[in-house]
């Protein structure tokens, strides 16, 4: 097995464009949740949403999903310095799940009223998961394995973990790997419906919390066989030192009540990485605070660490559960907890709940040298996965 | 070094869900002796497409069971249930799952809006939302079957089923995991037929599921299992193409790297994705010489027998398997069988450029 290195970080977030804002955004403890812009929210009982401010990447023709895809991938190969010759070689892995369907929606909601909606067939050839894949590897010159993972809201972060696969199996020495997604109607309905949003900002980890707020955004990252970064004299951000990915088999929605799956994505991740669980010194929660969440994902991270024993922290609490982004997004402000030496708060926090054992960050940065961070991200269908990122 | 290098891949078990073949390997393998094109309709969408009775599918699942079930669900868990019976896997020793899909469940999605549409909040159904995720098939699958290791949805136009079935293979190959139960699935759905004729796929649709047990081979003769074939390669990449469009490039490496994997120099015979998407197969025809080189291989594609549909990719891997161990590729035209010998490849290529190659061989 290959180590696997970050050498190049993207973002665009509901902080706006860039790595830079994203990180000074999250280092502020600056809440992005605001109301909703994009669709109609009339009727619902949230009405609150972290959308992207302004997409600068891409035509206004192509999907939103799909320029906020653009925008950050184009950032991390550039950060990376990855060029023209390199990227014919360099492997694709996208999350996504909504894939161009905000397009698709206006689309059908124009076709259910007996109109033709101008650019149709434009939002349909770009409406499924894989359409990303697509823009970014014709856009970008990228002519490596490709594949498109939909495991709903840890689409992000199982990315990730493929890419980190194919170049610790000698396939391929660069991978460009992250998620994205757009707000969608069916994306906010649906989680209305199911009563899952907190009309308020989302609080996660406090004992009052409601549940989640929605969010989009996209985060890509290059990753690189260590061998190949070093001769080519990249920086390195993190190794990618391991991860793990584990099914519930239990619940298409909820999560296994003691969090089995939870640990034994965490579990695997430190194993694969050769890790103890005492040199973790951070986990960026998946935290959706959604009352069920937080309270098994605290109590899995209690198994495998101690209870109490690392910080944990929630960055939903400011930038919402950007689906599938959230995975990728999360592990590059895991990155950046290690390389800026301070780990990102959560902001909302007021009122500790008590079944959640762990100083969990409330509202303010907090300084920390870290050897090892992990992050978690977890979706429907009990899909678990867990990234294992060691300081550079 | 690849990861198909390190730890041999072989099937254990088949399971196959479509409007002409339901059942295990024994069940392919009958219908591909002669392989007789499964009946068309119109009951989906203005084209003819090959539509599996609801009766069939009704047969195969629990009326219990199905019931809460969306029908690309029950499509395929009925699929994966007898490829896990014919391998005799124990879940419990560990079980991955890979599920391609080019469409997840459409069906549900549409349902779920119409919801709103008619009726604003209130019509909105909280019990169809999940199924709007494309992992649904896969989330209902794990639990129903005990998958508790690595669960994926792979999505991508045309090679769903394919890619699915390669990247179950290199996960086993890497020792992550010792079996992987890895297929396709897709159904029929009158606006996503409406959709497909919008953006010029002229091919003939069909649905249904195949699903594939994939094991680590020590393991496998470990435990004393029927080996049904062998994965001895696989590579897939990245063709420039626009979204859901065709393409120019031909040059690609996929087929030499799992050729090379497999430490094949040549095919012997060839399962292609052509299914009668005119741009799009006549690309892939462009790809395929200029990978292999002016001789004519035997070639075949079930394609216009069963429709298209991300189950395809993973039944031309399992009919590769049966190839393979038979000496025989299937007559199109439902004649004899012809005499082939050496390795198989299964290759597809996709509108949007996604390309996939295995190389298949037997025990």
């Amino acid at each position: 097995m290959r180590r696997v290195l970050v050498t190049g970080l993207g973002a665009v977030s509901p902080f706006g464009a860039g790595v830079k804002a994203f990180w000074a955004g999250l280092a502020a403890g600056t809440c992005a949740i605001r109301p909703l812009t994009l669709i109609d929210a009339e009727g619902f009982r949230c009405r609150i949403a972290a959308e992207v401010p302004e997409i600068a990447a891409g035509s206004p023709r192509r999907s939103r999903a799909d320029r906020l895809a653009l925008g950050a991938a184009v950032e991390a190969l550039d950060d990376a310095g990855l060029g023209g010759e390199e990227r014919g070689e360099t492997a694709l892995v996208v999350g996504a799940v909504g894939g161009g369907m905000l397009e698709a929606e206006g689309w059908y909601w124009a076709r259910a009223r007996g109109e033709r909606a101008p650019g149709w067939a434009a939002a349909l050839r770009s409406m499924l998961p894989a359409a990303h894949g697509e823009t970014l590897a014709h856009r970008l010159g990228l002519g490596g394995p490709r594949h498109t993972v939909v495991t709903a809201c840890s689409s992000g972060a199982v990315a990730l973990a493929e890419a980190a696969e194919l170049i610790a199996d000698g396939v391929v020495d660069c991978a460009v790997a992250g998620g994205v997604d757009a707000v969608t109607r069916l994306c906010f309905m649906g989680f209305n419906t199911l009563k899952l949003l907190d009309p308020a900002p989302c609080r996660p980890f406090d004992r009052d919390r409601r549940g989640m707020s929605i969010g989009e955004g996209a985060a890509f990252v290059v990753l690189e066989a260590f061998e190949h970064a070093r001769a080519r004299g990249a920086r390195a951000y993190a190794e990618l030192a391991g991860h793990g990915m584990t099914t519930d088999a239990y619940h298409v929605t909820a999560p296994q009540p003691e969090g089995e799956g939870m640990v034994r994505a965490m579990r695997a991740a430190l194993a694969a990485g050769g890790v103890a669980p005492a040199a973790v010194g951070y986990v960026n929660a998946h935290g959706t605070a959604t009352p069920q969440n937080d309270r098994i994902e605290a109590r899995a991270i209690g198994q495998v660490f101690g209870s109490g024993r690392v910080l944990v922290s929630s960055i939903k609490s400011m930038i919402g559960h950007t689906m599938a982004a959230a995975g990728s997004l999360e592990a590059v402000a895991t990155i950046l907890s290690l390389t800026h030496e301070t780990v990102p708060p959560t902001a909302s926090l007021t009122t500790p709940d008590p079944e959640v054992d762990f100083d969990c960050v409330p509202r303010i940065a907090r300084e920390a040298v870290i050897e090892h961070a992990i992050s978690n991200s977890f979706g429907f269908g009990g899909q678990n996965v867990t990234l294992l990122f060691r300081r550079a | 070094m690849s990861s198909l290098q390190r730890r041999g891949v072989v099937i254990t078990g088949v399971g196959v869900v479509n409007a002409a073949v339901v059942g295990a390997s024994p069940a392919l393998g009958t219908w591909l002796r002669r392989p007789r094109a499964a009946e068309r309709s119109r009951a989906v969408g203005a084209r003819e497409a090959v539509r599996l009775a609801e009766a069939t599918l009704a047969g195969l699942i629990d009326p219990g069971e199905g019931r809460r079930l969306a029908r690309v669900c029950r499509l395929t868990l009925a699929a994966a249930r007898l490829a896990v019976a014919e391998a005799g896997v124990d879940p419990a020793a560990g079980l991955g799952l890979v599920v391609g899909s080019e469409l997840g469940d459409f069906t549900s999605t549409i349902a779920f809006a119409d919801g709103y549409l008619a009726r604003g909040p209130a019509g909105l159904s909280a019990l169809l939302f999940p199924s709007t995720v494309m992992n649904t098939m896969a989330a209902t699958t794990a639990i129903a079957v005990a998958s508790r290791e690595l669960s994926l949805t792979i999505n991508v136009p045309t090679i769903s089923g394919e890619l699915a079935v390669a990247r179950a293979a290199s996960a086993v190959a890497g020792g992550r995991v010792d079996a992987v139960l890895a297929g396709g699935v897709d159904e029929l759905d009158p606006l996503v037929a409406e959709m497909l004729d919008v953006l010029g796929d002229d091919g003939v649709r069909g649905e249904g599921a195949t699903f594939l047990m994939l094991e680590a081979e020590p393991v496998a003769r470990a435990r004393g299992a029927s080996i049904l074939g062998r994965i001895a390669g696989a590579a897939w990449r990245s063709l420039p193409a626009r979204p859901w469009g065709v393409g120019r490039q031909v040059a690609s490496r996929a087929i030499h790297e799992a050729l090379s994997r497999a430490e094949r120099a040549a095919p012997g015979w060839l399962y292609a994705s052509a299914s009668g998407d005119a741009p799009r197969d006549a690309w892939e025809s462009r790809v395929l010489a200029a990978a292999l080189g002016p001789r004519r291989f035997p070639t075949l594609s079930l394609g216009a027998h069963l429709g298209h549909h991300a189950g395809l990719g993973a039944l031309h891997v399992a009919a590769a398997a049966w190839t393979a161990r038979a000496g025989l590729l299937p007559d199109a035209a439902g004649g004899e069988p012809a005499r082939v010998g050496g390795c198989g490849l299964v290759h597809g290529l996709g509108r949007g450029g996604g390309q996939v190659a295995l190389i298949v061989e037997a025990e």
